[in-house]
């Protein structure tokens, strides 16, 4: 499993991020992408010490700043279903595909999927 | 090279990461910039006073940055540890 993709699926749940400088977010994931740049809403910074608060409407966290992302435990039985699925279609298409399978219509490779299904 | 890693999945790890934290739970993924998915994990902390503490963590990504060392971790030899008796003084952060 990839950590962005327990990421993604992580979209809409509570989190806390920790940056390199030691501050912490803790709100609702909006977003994210591929580079664990993320959109955060209701969200409560607190400084490095611990002793200050800050609350806001919504945040954005450039990635590389990360230190770590604390995710509710449940979250991750939920990667299982959506990214198996994902790279279960994606793995068939380039195996069977292989050489000169990407000059060929998207029928064909639809077709080469339910061949193996069955 | 990644593959290493690899054979660390779905067993218990320890991870020292460059603030010199000590963190243990169970490698459920990792990408090229080895990003973790570190599962059921705690914290190990170390001082030199008392025994050592272990504050459960939960779910966790810690982004490859930040990481110093991974290493498996026998569970036979872990669950032998008596941390309450185990003293040492916490691990500096990376100097860059």
């Amino acid at each position: 499993m990839l950590p962005l993709s327990l990421l993604r699926t992580a979209v809409n749940h509570p989190m806390l991020v920790e940056l390199k400088n030691g501050e912490t977010y803790n709100g609702h994931l909006v977003s994210c992408d591929n580079w664990m740049n993320i959109n955060l809403r209701e969200v409560i910074c607190t400084s490095r010490d611990g002793d200050r608060f800050w609350r806001m409407p919504e945040c954005y966290v450039r990635g590389s700043t990360i230190k770590y992302l604390r995710i509710p435990d449940e979250v991750i039985d939920m990667v299982k279903e959506d990214v198996m699925q994902k790279s279960k279609g994606r793995g068939e298409v380039r195996g069977r595909g292989g050489r000169g399978g990407r000059g060929r219509g998207k029928e064909n490779k639809r077709m080469k999927i339910v061949e193996i299904r069955m | 090279m990644a593959s290493s890693i690899e054979s660390y999945i779905n067993k218990m790890v320890s991870v020292v990461t460059s603030d010199g934290r000590i963190i243990v739970g169970t490698l459920k993924g990792f990408d090229q910039t080895i990003n973790l998915i570190l599962d059921e994990s705690h914290e190990r902390v170390y001082s030199g006073g008392q025994g050592v503490e272990q504050v459960i963590l939960g779910l966790y990504i810690i982004r490859g940055d930040n990481i110093a060392v991974i290493g498996e971790i026998d569970d036979d030899t872990d669950q032998g540890l008596d941390f309450q008796n185990i003293k040492a003084e916490p691990l500096n952060s990376v100097v860059h």
